[in-house]
């Protein structure tokens, strides 16, 4: 048993502040979509919807709900539309109320 | 009517195959699996037929309503050319043979499948809740026509009988820990006896799959236990390529088998970890962990997950691995692991929990039909990736690992061998090359069985196409499904209290697995 407490200290890996540094491995890692409302459509969204298996997107009128909760990051509604939809990046997506992790993002995509 | 047991000479598999086929008639022939229809009424010679042939194990049972509901038998040959025996047969009216009595490995399905579709084992014999939890309501509806009287309930009656008495523990236990209740017999500090509930968190998957086409259900697949995502995702896809008539390039099935063993790897690092934990050795558990975390992030560089969720799908996977990243970060990761197991393997207070606990024979494991590491650790050397008839195994077998002691540090002496093994693969089929492809899928009315080596063991999947390509019923069977079976016969051998989760982390089987 000592061995180990010596193996404990000599590896030196403490708690720290998060985040102590920027976390390299969270390039690789996949992320909620991204939406860019000029480049949506009613019939793009729908479409979206339907490939949708965590059930995180539905559409009110000319909104795209996104329920960020929901999302798995699974890449099916970027796979429909690759030029509406992106990886944002954003794996951080800890929030205080359920009603912050849904987004409202209006469909421009008609009116152009 | 008592077990039948296996008689000493193996035949082939051919031969079973005749002997199932004179009973009835040769239905399909696909791969390493081949279909016989039996009449109801000789489904018990059939059973007896294969249950008494050397070599043959009762995989899995499972029922399919239509007109009539129609019984699946699954059975693995395991000597000459592995692979499975399907028999299928009607059942009219609600009994059938008590085919737990042939082969005792049976009794859990006969549980799900009286809770799912209302037919059981002839003779009466009590059939425990497994599945539906007693308030499912129309959210969670059966798969096939409701019982006629509900399943029954094992409870704990809280109360001092004789020199035993029950001890409720979960579902609710420590963070981070799936839900699952234990009732525990003992006399103070031994486990006397020890039954689990299972269905806390059962989600319906199977019956959220009807309706679905093979591609939008793999999501659902996968999920069926996550951290075996590969595995049964494999089976799955396996199964719906087996009816389509369809096959992936040979390097889509080589991407396959890296992020299988990727993921052994990973599960087989946690498992160590768990075994810390459990043993009180918080320094091994912080090193172990960190291990599982490198292997991790080597997941997430090579392949865009952490659990490698994605990567498999009918017809092929949807990605390759970044083999320079894998070249790169695995051997450093497994240096780690490696590094942390040598030291508990030289720590006697470590090694001295695991043996002689939580002990399972070659035998208890044969009749209850156990897979993977838990199986193997008795001797047994049962292996999924045996049966391959082509793909990445065949062209690279795989050295099975096996143990003799079937204690918790045979179990552990499997993993380590293991991991060793996985390494050794993924550098063959990287050095081999591996691929995106994937082939279409064309809608086809047909069915198929699929199987792949997690690392709790053999996941084997089934499914049967509509002529539109959509499922109208799909099982699927993770290995922890048949491992959670052993789990009180192991935690009753001549164990005590603090035994048991240095016994549940060596099993390392997910609720989920179970409860899906």
């Amino acid at each position: 048993m000592p061995l180990w407490f010596a193996r404990g200290l000599r590896r030196g890996v403490v708690t720290t502040r998060y985040p102590a540094r920027p976390d390299g491995s969270a390039v690789a890692l996949p992320t909620p979509p991204a939406f860019r409302p000029l480049l949506l459509t009613r019939e793009i969204v729908d479409r979206m919807i339907a490939q949708c298996p965590g059930t995180a997107l539905s559409r009110a009128a000319d909104t795209l709900v996104f329920d960020a909760g929901s999302c798995t990051a699974c890449g099916r509604c970027a796979r429909v539309a690759p030029h509406a939809v992106t990886p944002s990046g954003e794996f951080e997506l800890a929030a205080t109320t359920r009603s912050a992790l849904i987004k409202m993002v209006p469909i421009l995509g008609e009116r152009r | 009517m008592t077990a039948v047991e296996p008689r000493a000479a193996a035949g082939t598999r051919e031969q079973l195959v005749r002997a199932l086929t004179g009973l009835g008639s040769l239905q399909a022939r696909d791969g390493g699996a081949v279909t016989v229809r039996i009449p109801a009424g000789a489904l018990e010679q059939a059973a007896h037929a294969a249950a008494g042939t050397s070599g043959v194990r009762l995989a899995d049972m499972f029922a399919a309503d239509g007109d009539v509901t129609v019984l699946r038998l699954v059975w693995a040959y395991e000597t000459d050319k592995p692979g499975y025996i399907i028999t299928e047969s009607e059942i009219e009216g609600e009994e059938y043979p008590p085919l737990s009595d042939i082969a005792p490995a049976a009794f859990v399905e006969e549980c799900e499948i009286y809770e799912q579709f209302g037919i059981r084992p002839a003779g009466g014999k009590p059939l425990n809740r497994l599945m539906l939890p007693p308030h499912a309501g129309t959210e969670l509806p059966t798969l096939g026509h409701e019982p006629s009287r509900p399943p029954e309930e094992v409870h704990a009656p809280y109360t001092v009988g004789g020199q035993a008495f029950e001890f409720p523990f979960g579902p609710v236990r420590q963070v981070g820990v799936e839900s699952l209740y234990y009732g525990l017999v003992t006399s103070g500090e031994e486990v006397v006896d020890l039954y689990l509930f299972t269905w806390h968190k059962h989600r319906g998957v199977e019956w959220r799959l009807r309706g679905k086409t093979v591609s939008e259900a793999i999501f659902l697949a996968e999920r069926a236990e996550g951290l075996s995502a590969v595995a049964v995702g494999w089976a799955f896809a396996a199964a719906a390529e087996a009816a389509l008539g369809i096959a992936p390039a040979p390097a889509a099935l080589r991407t396959r088998a890296v992020a299988l063993e990727l993921e052994r790897l990973y599960n087989h690092a946690a498992a160590t970890a768990a075994l810390c934990q459990a043993t009180g050795l918080s320094v091994g558990q912080a090193a172990a962990e960190i291990a599982l975390e490198r292997l991790l992030r080597v997941n997430a560089a090579s392949f865009g997950h952490r659990y490698l969720f994605g990567v498999v799908e009918p017809g092929g996977v949807s990605r390759a691995p970044d083999a320079d990243a894998l070249r790169r970060e695995l051997p450093g990761a497994y240096d780690e692991l490696r590094r942390t197991t040598d030291a508990l393997l030289g720590t006697n207070s470590f090694v001295d929990r695991l043996e002689a606990c939580g002990i399972l024979t070659a035998e208890q494991a044969r009749r209850l039909g156990l897979v993977g590491p838990v199986a193997r650790a008795t001797g047994l050397a049962t292996d999924a990736r045996l049966a391959a008839a082509a793909g990445p195994y065949a062209d690279h077998p795989v050295n099975v690992i096996t143990a003799a002691g079937g204690d918790v540090f045979a179990r552990f002496q499997v993993m380590l061998g293991e991991t060793a093994e996985s390494v050794r693969l993924i550098r063959q089929f990287l050095d081999e090359g591996t691929g995106a492809d994937r082939t279409l899928v064309p809608p086809r009315a047909s069915t198929g069985l699929g199987w792949a080596e997690s690392s709790r063991g053999e996941v084997l999947a089934w499914v049967a196409l509509d002529s539109g390509g959509r499922i109208t019923r799909a099982r699927l069977r993770p290995g922890s499904a048949r491992n959670w079976r052993g789990f009180d016969d192991a935690c009753r051998s001549q164990n005590v209290f603090t035994d048991i989760p240095i016994i549940e982390a060596s099993f390392w089987l997910t609720v989920a697995g179970m409860a899906r």
